[in-house]
């Protein structure tokens, strides 16, 4: 059965025109697969390399040695924290136990019960000045405080009046991450230290 | 709710942290809307690029950037005109210019602060950079986290393919110009030039071994210019002044202005356009503010986490690259991370080396292990469980990692991290290490009680 669906695969069969050659496809292809699915699947990945004609093996040590790719479920909304120096003086630590506890959980990767949310501790971000700061729904959020935070998340919990006074649309994308709770499992290992 | 897009000018962006209006790069930073196409050349924008393409042979245009002095920001600080004559314009057969915004090191917004305020700057650089050597399509590797700055650049390109700088005939010229953007997926070693064309490429993005150079086998295994974002965005103003007006500022060695980021304990954390040559006292008390009330600085990383730390005896220090080197530094990406006397000199070294060990590509081996072997150590020295042996570690590790050991430059920086907080606090890594106490703060704490800070789970 496919996990990807024949609009995507279609997509992503395109790709390879774009590059000098064809490989350069394997990271959009695999953005476009965990955007539609939320996480990597290992069937995902095989589809992705069967519609690039490359090996399933590749395309798996593409996607372990690249942080922002997920082979394990993520929330609908994922928190990447930066933890780096700038941001570890200016508080970045207590942010980051402040998100755990509203966000109810215990450790990086960790889906929250309700499936909405999941945090990464990440190295800097590349807007220092702005520390401490994360990245959320692919957008940056500066000079972050507790009280900041759960504005957040509570936005997120009622996605549709928070979204109306905001003045936008809630994110087109599904809520393909499981509604329910997951089962916890470590974060995936990136295996670029025994390629 | 900080929901809204954060570019300039749009609404969510309070003010932009940093220098507008500054001699060189900010210059017309203070303008709003400068990130749309017509707001630019308003203000002078793309009078370089026609400049370049109607009125300058491309060797002339090498030439000029040779003689401003122009040294790569992005980290190495090698000359760039000189880089830009090692690619052979005749050869026959595609040619690249590879932009590297990949920016990750720690402390380094700059980038993202030049493309989130003038976006057609970088474009006008990289095809002026493009014509003069010889390539007719250019990649953006942009890190992946930049969702913004990329959104912004693929504006900008879809507005200057509009307006025909980009295409098949850029103004008229019969010289076609492409620019295509490939987003990074959140790894540190991207930044390494090699690794990138690795990942460009679709790889993992492990460094490669050189020669052969990018100049000579780059991109797709073709000659490619590498440049960093501000290198780039420089050379418009360059190719419109003139490398005579740019040798005005800076020193000899080191002319012009670079954008140098400052953060951690300062009243002002911005992007302030500097003068090279002048000192960090100024860049820190001054134009960022200084440490809070009642603090004193403690050290600064002068050029990102990589370059070798300075201690607040040498805040006079010059920001030139030889005044650097003469102190045992350098002057990397420009990021200059300020800590006060709050906070404890081994703890931010164990954090940097969680870094280092959690980005390292594990090609080679001092690299893989010794950053390792360096987290664990600075672990038992910091749950107070460590003697004379750790000390003795640290330095082998350090030393193991320095002077060509490894492939690429993210092992030295591991090394220079330990290194160079060793030499300038030894006392502080022997309070910990040998007396078992952290003496950060009105009273020394003894470090058995703790310990449970330590650990950062994020990272095992
Ligand atoms: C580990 C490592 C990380 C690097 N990261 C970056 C980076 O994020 N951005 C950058 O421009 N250069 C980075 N560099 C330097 C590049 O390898 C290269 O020297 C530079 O991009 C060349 O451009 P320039 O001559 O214009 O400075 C890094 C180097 C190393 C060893
Ligand atoms: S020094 Fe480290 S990051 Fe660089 S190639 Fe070697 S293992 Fe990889
Ligand atoms: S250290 Fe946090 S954004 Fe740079």
């Amino acid at each position: 059965m496919s996990s990807l669906p024949e609009r995507v695969l279609e997509e992503i069969r395109e790709l390879p025109a774009k590059y000098p050659q064809h490989r350069s496809a394997v990271m959009p292809a695999l953005d476009l697969a965990q955007e539609e699915l939320g996480h990597l699947t290992t069937e995902a990945m095989s589809e992705v390399a069967a519609a690039l004609q490359l090996d399933p093996g590749y395309v798996e040590g593409v996607a372990t040695f690249y942080t922002l790719f997920h082979l394990q479920p993520v929330g609908r909304h994922r928190f990447y924290v930066c933890t780096n120096l700038s941001c570890m003086l200016r508080g970045a630590d207590e942010v980051v136990a402040h998100l755990r506890k509203a966000i109810g959980v215990s450790e990086p990767g960790e889906v929250s019960k309700d499936g909405l949310f999941s945090y990464e501790a990440v190295e800097c971000l590349g807007a220092c000045e702005y520390a401490p700061m994360c990245r959320l729904d692919h957008l940056y959020h500066y000079d972050l405080t507790p009280q900041k935070i759960d504005a957040l998340v509570v936005a997120r919990r009622a996605p549709l009046s928070a979204a109306a006074k905001a003045g936008r649309v809630p994110s087109p994308r599904k809520p393909s991450a499981p509604a329910a709770a997951p089962p916890k499992k470590p974060r995936a290992p990136r295996t670029k230290k025994n390629a | 709710m900080p929901e809204k897009s954060i570019g300039p000018n749009l609404p969510g962006r309070a003010h932009q942290r940093g220098t507008v209006g500054g001699p060189i790069l900010t210059e017309w930073f203070a303008t709003k809307d400068l990130h749309k196409l017509d707001v630019y050349e308003s203000q002078g924008g793309y009078t370089a690029l026609r400049k370049a393409l109607t009125e300058m042979a491309p060797a002339a245009i090498t030439t000029e950037i040779k003689t401003s002095g122009l040294r790569g920001r992005g980290g190495a600080g090698f000359a760039t005109g000189v880089k830009w004559g090692f690619i052979k314009r005749d050869e026959p057969g595609p040619k690249y210019v590879v932009v590297n915004a990949d920016e990750s090191e720690p402390g380094t917004s700059k980038d993202r602060y030049i493309i989130e305020n003038s976006p057609h700057m970088l474009l006008e650089g990289i095809m002026i950079a493009a014509y003069a050597v010889g390539a007719n399509q250019a990649w953006i590797y942009i890190r992946g986290e930049y969702d913004e700055p990329y959104r912004m650049l693929r504006e900008a390109m879809a507005e200057a393919r509009e307006k025909g700088y980009l295409g098949r005939k850029p103004l008229g010229i019969d010289y076609p110009l492409d620019i295509q953007m490939y987003r990074g997926h959140g790894a540190y070693i991207c930044g390494e030039e090699t690794a990138l064309l690795e990942s460009l490429e679709g790889k993992r993005a492990q460094p490669r071994s050189r020669p052969p150079f990018p100049a000579v086998k780059g991109a797709w295994g073709r000659p490619t210019l590498l440049n960093n974002v501000e290198t780039l965005a420089t050379v418009p103003w360059i190719v419109n002044h003139g490398a005579a007006a740019y040798v005005k500022f800076g020193t000899e060695k080191s002319p012009g202005t670079r954008l140098m980021s400052v953060s951690g304990n300062v009243r002002k954390p911005g992007v302030y356009e500097v003068e090279l040559g002048q000192t960090f006292r100024h860049v820190i008390m001054e134009l960022a503010g200084g440490p809070p009330e009642g603090r004193k600085v403690k050290v600064f990383w002068p050029g990102g986490s990589s370059a070798p730390v300075l201690p607040e005896s040498m805040l006079d220090t010059k920001t030139d690259m030889e005044s650097l080197a003469a102190a045992r530094s350098m002057g990397g990406s420009g990021g200059v991370i300020v800590m006060d006397d709050t906070h404890c000199v081994v703890r931010a070294a164990y954090r940097l080396l969680q870094f280092y060990a959690h980005e390292s590509c594990g090609k080679c081996t001092p690299c893989r292990v010794g950053g390792d072997w360096a987290v664990r150590t600075y672990e038992r020295i910091l749950a107070g469980e460590s003697s004379q042996v750790e000390l003795g570690i640290l330095e082998r590790v350090s030393d193991g990692l320095q002077n060509g050991r490894c492939l690429c430059g993210l092992g030295d920086s591991a090394g220079w991290v330990i290194d160079s907080t060793l030499r300038h606090f030894r006392e502080e890594y022997e309070d910990h290490a040998l007396r078992h106490e952290c003496n950060v703060g009105a009273t020394p704490t003894a470090l058995r009680a703790t310990s449970p800070q330590v650990g950062r789970s994020a990272r095992a």
